[in-house]
């Protein structure tokens, strides 16, 4: 185990690891392009350099291996100023494109130069034009003037999608990346290529000028693709999603994520939402809010008692099945609770990298609460007893990704034979709709606007916070649980502390409540 | 109200005072009389005054040799609007050399407060402020205006050609 010094700072790296590696523990700011944690060292883009004691020319960081007692830094002017000129050469041939460019506003070229370049341009040469705007697949785009040839690109192909789509073509200054002859960037991870690169050479076509990034705001969450469960950054503004992004979490998904995970932003936005309740008797179809359609529904459910049948999706968090399960067990006193698995066959299907065939993100949450509650049903139950007509009251909490669910179609035909049905989902239906007999809708929140834990595949529980808001009048499942079961909503009454405002707030900073405690002390005549 | 009363002898001598001022204005009444060309007032709204080419006025959208709009939607000037009264939306743009392109942008000109900080951010100069300011309108919605409003007005008979050109950026080789 190596010891070294960085900057000042000690540490202690496992055998073998570069400087790059020791600054990434130490969270040291070094300029860079090419090196990925998650990829080989390339060593093309040459900004990495640092000092290193004993050495009279700088080194790159990225490829050199750290040894005993090594002093390395990188604060001094002149090694600054040779980031300056790096930075200069690899600008030399990049187009003025910022304000047509997506990357803009998280561009490395925008970020390092600010941050060490601000100089003059000496290059009196024409910039070699390139080719713009190639279609390179479904979902990629590249712009090979941008593109200042990191090669992240060429090796994500090369050592992770192990797809080989992609390389670098002709020599020097007119080098471009591209794909053979023919041949499309087209795997099941295409779009992590956009992500790692550092300009705006690749772009998302999903993404392509929908918004500009400093519009969007981010939080951290879970995917609900598969039950993978990558961790995900999704970007939002107040007319909803726009793009899902992965966050590094080793024990999960590393530093990738797979472009169907990257879908599933769509079936939150409120196009494709369940806006209001809805009740449609033989008396006709009401609008309602969501609260009203629960407590209409919850006189219903309580005459059935304990013939109340339960349907579970896995696509709820493991909070909202402890509470609906407990409600049917305890307050209507019905273990008549079924579990929707719509892949049975694909169940553990797994594609080497991250996509699984279990397109929920909970069923182990689910499993483990009905284990939890001693519930063992099975399907072909609920089938015969639909068709027999005996089932009185029918609560289904459906999917929100409706399109990973094949059998839909054909599973509300067959819940309708239900004498009610309450449709818990954040989707709109119009199959649903378009049902005759007794049907109460009920908009549900999707996972950005719920806190909650989902389990994994491997049983790992990943707890995740609210993102957003996009359809406010939404129930979650624990609320819809409290309604259905009579009672009224628990309302959490303790504040939240405002994040930003604490942080932002200096030590000595005087807030209303000194002010009045001053105005108590020094009231005006008596000092 | 607290006035304060001045009754020295000092304050009785106004008389001097009101007949240096009817003095000057009989001087400027003769004045205007004989010299009309030299008079600094307007018969508005018959004439109107012609203001200075670095007016701020309603905005001008500019287009390109071709007709077409000069603006790429890159959104600065809508990230710059401290009254947030721009509205764009981008699109592809089907000729690669373009790529990016407002189908739609829309200026709030009730919600506009004429700053010019559209103009100072736009980095191709694609929007200007014009000369033009009274522009009366019968309703609310009259005042959001698009591009076919913006650039092609009649009073701008035919577009506002730009002074960025891609063409000639593309020549000289940046």
């Amino acid at each position: 185990m190596p010891k070294c010094t960085i900057n000042g700072k000690e540490i202690e790296v496992k055998a073998g690891a570069t400087i790059m590696e020791a600054m990434y523990q130490l969270k040291e700011p070094i300029a860079h392009y090419c090196y990925h944690p998650g990829l080989s060292v390339a060593g093309v883009c040459r900004l990495c350099i640092v000092d290193i004691e004993g050495q009279p020319r700088p080194q790159i960081a990225c490829n050199t291996q750290v040894t005993e007692g090594m002093k390395v830094s990188n604060t001094s002017e002149k090694l600054k100023d040779g980031i300056k000129w790096v930075l200069d050469f690899h600008l030399i041939n990049h187009p003025l494109d910022c304000p047509i460019c997506d990357q803009a506003g998280e561009c490395g070229l925008q970020d390092q130069y600010m941050q060490y370049g601000k100089y003059d341009p000496e290059m009196a040469e024409k910039k070699v034009k390139k080719h713009k705007v190639v279609d390179l697949g479904p979902t990629v785009v590249l712009d090979s003037e941008r593109c200042i040839l990191c090669s992240r690109c060429v090796r994500f192909t090369e050592e992770v999608s192990k797809t080989n789509e992609l390389g670098i073509f002709n020599r020097g200054d007119r080098s471009e990346i591209g794909t053979a002859d023919g041949k499309l960037l087209d795997n099941k991870y295409s779009l992590n290529t956009v992500d790692i690169c550092p300009v705006g050479a690749l772009t998302s076509k999903d993404f392509r000028f929908r918004q500009r990034v400093w519009y969007l705001k981010d939080s951290e969450t879970v995917c609900n693709g598969c039950s993978t469960g990558c961790n995900v950054k999704v970007y939002f503004n107040k007319e909803g999603l726009f793009r899902v992004k992965p966050v590094q979490n080793d024990q999960v998904n590393g530093h990738w994520m797979c472009d169907e995970g990257r879908n599933t932003y769509k079936f939150v936005n409120s196009e494709v939402r369940l806006l209001k309740g809805r009740v449609s008797t033989s008396s006709g179809v009401e609008e309602k809010t969501a609260g009203a359609v629960a407590k209409q529904a919850s006189s219903m459910l309580k005459s059935a008692g304990s013939d109340a049948v339960l349907v579970l999706s896995g696509q709820f968090t493991v909070e909202e099945y402890e509470s609906i399960v407990s409600k049917f067990v305890n307050d209507f006193k019905s273990k008549k609770i079924y579990h929707w698995n719509n892949n049975k066959n694909q169940m553990n299907d797994f594609d080497g990298l991250l996509i699984r065939g279990d397109k929920n993100p909970n069923t182990k949450g689910l499993l483990k609460v009905l284990e939890k509650h001693g519930i063992s049903t099975s399907w072909s139950d609920l089938e015969s007893a639909l068709k027999a007509g005996s089932v009185k009251a029918l609560v289904v909490a459906a999917p929100e990704n409706e399109e990973v669910y094949a059998d839909l179609p054909q599973n509300i035909q067959m819940f309708s034979k239900a004498q009610n049905l309450i449709w818990l989902s954040t989707r709109k239906n119009q199959a649903l709709s378009d049902l005759k007999g007794n049907v109460y809708q009920i908009p549900m929140k999707s996972y950005i606007e719920k806190s909650g834990t989902f389990i994994n595949h491997a049983g790992l529980e990943q707890k995740f916070k609210r993102a957003t808001t996009i359809v406010s009048e939404a129930l979650t499942l624990s609320e819809a649980a409290d309604l259905l079961a009579g009672q009224e909503f628990k309302m959490s009454s303790t504040q939240i502390p405002n994040v930003l405002v604490e942080e932002k707030r200096r030590p000595d900073q005087v807030m209303l409540e000194h002010r009045k405690k001053n105005e108590f002390v020094f009231r005006r005549g008596t000092l | 109200m607290s006035i304060v009363q001045n009754n020295s002898e000092k304050s009785k001598w106004y008389l001097p005072g009101i007949l240096t001022g009817m003095g000057i204005t009989m001087k400027h009444l003769v004045q205007n009389l004989l010299n009309k060309k030299q008079m600094t007032t307007l018969n508005y709204p018959e004439e109107k005054y012609e203001y200075g080419p670095r007016f701020k006025g309603n905005h001008i959208l500019t287009v390109k040799q071709d007709g077409s709009l000069r603006c790429t939607a890159c959104m600065l000037c809508a990230t710059n609007c401290p009254a947030e009264c721009i509205k764009i939306t981008a699109s592809e743009h089907s000729d690669p050399a373009v790529e990016k392109f407002p189908i739609n942008y829309e200026i709030d000109m009730l919600r506009c407060v004429f700053c010019g900080f559209c103009e100072e951010a736009c980095p191709v100069d694609a929007i200007r402020l014009g000369p033009e300011w009274q522009t009366p309108g019968i309703s609310g919605a009259n005042f959001t205006y698009d591009i076919n409003h913006l650039a092609h007005r009649p009073s701008l008979k035919g577009g506002i050609l730009t002074h960025v050109d891609d063409q000639e950026r593309h020549k000289s080789g940046i």
